[in-house]
C-alpha cells in the first residue's frame, strides 16, 4: 500500500507559512527559547472565533489549513493530531484563576479550551468535518502515533484523505518548570552554532506541522510515506541500530539505499551522542541534515522534521542551513528521519520520492 | 456604560471592538449585534459577580438582562441600589 503526502503546512520559529523555497529567509536566533513566527491568523479564522483561541490552537488551525490548501482539499475525512503538552496556555490561565479566585467564579473559556484535543476539535468545527477525530497524547511519540493511526485507517479503507499533525506550545510557566530540570542551556546560544555546542542542554521550541495523507497521489505530491516506527527506552545504541536495520528491511531497503539521514540533534552533547553512534555504525558516509536548530526542542518536533524532510524531497535540494555532515546528495530518493526526545522516545520515519 | 463596555470587551477578549463601537441598545446576542454565544453568556455572568458582586438567581431573567449594554447597566444599577 502506498501512502502519499499530498500537502503540508507548518507554523514554526522559521518563516514557514509564506510558501517559497525551504528556508529562503532563514531566521537565526541567539536565545534559549524559540517562539513561532505568527502569521496573520485572520486569513483562516474568523475574528469572533480567534478571540478564544490560544496560540497553539491558532498554530494548529493555520498549519492544518495550509496543508489542506496545498493538497487542494476543503475538508479531510479524518483529523488526527498528536500533542504532548496540549493547550498549556489555557491550562495555566485556568489553574491560576482557580488559585486566585479560591476555586469560585471560574470563567468557562479557559477550561473548555484547555483540553489536549482542542486543536483537533477546533479544526473540525471550522471545516465542519464530522469524521473521525482523535488526539494522541504520548509525550515524545504523540505525533508518531497520530501518523501510525492515520496509516492504519488508510490501510483499512476507513478514509480517503486524512489530516494528521503534531503541535506543542511553550509558555512562561512551562519554560520555567522545564528549565528547572536542566533541559535547556544556561546561556543564550546562536541557533546556527547550536548543533556543535560543547555542553549539555538544548533550546526550547514550539510549532505545529500538518500533512494531508491519502492513498491517491495528488497532482503536486512528491513524497510517499513508507513507514513509521517507534522504540521506547532502548538500553543501548545497539538496540537502536538493530531496530533501524529491521525497520528498513521491512520496507525492502538497507542503510545504503538512504540518500539523506535527517536527525533530531539538538545541541545537547549528552543526547546527541546516540545520533553519532548510529550514524557511525550504519551511515558512515551518508550526508546528514538536522532540524532542531531551526525549531527548537519539543516533544512533537518530529512533525517539523517530517515537514522539512518532505520539502527536501519536493525541492530535491538541501539548504546549507540544514546540512550537518557531508555534501547534499544529487538525487534525494529516500530519507530516513531519526529523532529521539529526551533519550527515551526514539522514532523513525521513512520517506521516499513519489514517482 | 463606557466602563461596562470596556469590561465586556476585556472579559470576552473581543478583538477589533472598542467601547465606542458598541451601541448602548445594540443587541449582544444576535448576528446584527455583537453576535455573542452561550459561552459568552457564562462569561458575562462571571463578570457581574466579579465586578459588581451580583448573582443572577433566576436563569430565566438572563435573556432580558443581557439584551444590550443598557439592559445590563440597568440591572446592575437596580441590584446595587437594592443592596445599598
Amino acid at each position: 500500500m502506498s501512502i502519499y503526502i499530498n500537502g503540508t503546512g507548518c507554523v514554526s520559529p522559521q518563516q514557514t507559512t509564506q510558501g517559497g523555497p525551504l528556508l529562503a529567509a532563514l531566521k537565526e536566533y541567539e536565545q534559549v527559547r524559540l517562539a513561532v513566527v505568527d502569521p496573520d491568523y485572520k486569513q483562516w479564522i474568523d475574528v469572533k472565533q480567534i478571540r478564544r483561541m490560544s496560540r497553539v490552537v491558532k498554530m494548529g488551525v493555520a498549519a492544518a489549513n495550509l496543508s489542506l490548501e496545498a493538497a487542494g482539499l476543503t475538508a479531510p475525512d479524518a483529523i488526527i493530531t498528536g500533542t504532548a503538552y496540549g493547550c498549556l496556555d489555557d491550562t495555566g490561565v485556568f489553574l491560576k484563576k482557580m488559585v486566585e479566585q479560591q476555586e469560585e467564579m471560574l470563567t468557562p473559556t479557559a477550561f473548555i479550551q484547555s483540553t489536549h484535543n482542542t486543536v483537533a476539535g477546533q479544526i473540525a468545527l471550522l471545516l465542519q468535518c464530522h469524521g473521525y477525530n482523535n488526539t494522541f497524547v504520548n509525550r515524545g511519540f504523540s505525533f508518531e502515533n497520530a501518523l501510525l493511526d492515520a496509516m492504519m485507517i488508510l490501510d483499512e479503507g476507513g478514509a480517503d484523505n486524512i489530516l494528521v499533525g503534531g503541535m506543542d506550545e511553550i509558555t512562561n510557566y512551562s519554560h520555567q518548570i522545564l528549565s528547572r530540570f536542566g533541559i535547556y542551556k544556561k546561556a543564550p546560544v546562536k541557533t546556527m552554532e547550536l548543533l556543535n555546542s560543547p555542553d549539555s542542554g538544548t533550546i526550547a521550541g514550539e510549532g505545529a506541522a500538518f500533512m494531508t495523507l491519502s492513498k491517491t497521489k495528488g497532482s503536486l505530491c512528491t513524497t510517499e510515506l513508507k513507514g513509521v516506527s517507534t522504540l521506547y527506552k532502548p538500553l543501548w545504541e545497539g538496540e537502536v541500530i538493530g531496530h533501524i536495520v529491521q525497520f528498513l528491511e521491512a520496507h525492502n531497503c538497507t542503510p545504503e539505499d538512504i540518500d539523506l539521514l535527517v536527525t533530531g540533534r539538538n545541541g545537547n552533547i549528552d543526547q546527541d551522542e546516540i545520533y553519532e553512534e548510529v550514524a557511525e555504525a550504519l551511515f558512515p558516509e551518508h550526508p546528514e541534515a538536522c532540524f532542531k536548530h531551526l525549531c527548537g526542542e519539543y516533544p512533537t518536533a518530529a512533525a517539523f522534521g517530517a515537514w522539512m524532510s518532505n520539502a527536501l524531497i519536493a525541492e530535491q535540494r538541501v539548504p546549507d542551513a540544514v546540512m550537518f555532515y557531508g555534501h547534499p546528495p544529487e538525487k534525494i530518493n529516500k530519507i530516513l528521519l531519526y529523532n529521539h526526545h529526551e533519550g527515551t522516545h526514539h522514532s523513525f520515519v521513512l520517506l521516499t520520492y513519489a514517482e | 456604560m463606557t466602563d461596562l463596555k470596556a469590561q465586556i470587551i476585556e472579559q470576552l477578549n473581543l478583538q477589533e471592538v472598542t467601547p465606542e463601537s458598541i451601541g448602548d441598545d445594540q443587541p449582544l446576542f444576535s448576528k446584527e449585534g455583537l453576535g455573542l454565544d452561550s459561552i459568552d453568556a457564562l462569561e458575562l455572568i462571571v463578570l457581574l459577580k466579579q465586578h459588581y458582586n451580583i448573582s443572577i438567581t433566576n436563569p430565566e431573567e438572563g435573556p432580558k438582562i443581557f439584551q444590550s449594554v443598557r439592559t445590563m447597566a440597568e440591572y446592575i444599577t437596580a441590584n446595587q441600589t437594592v443592596k445599598a
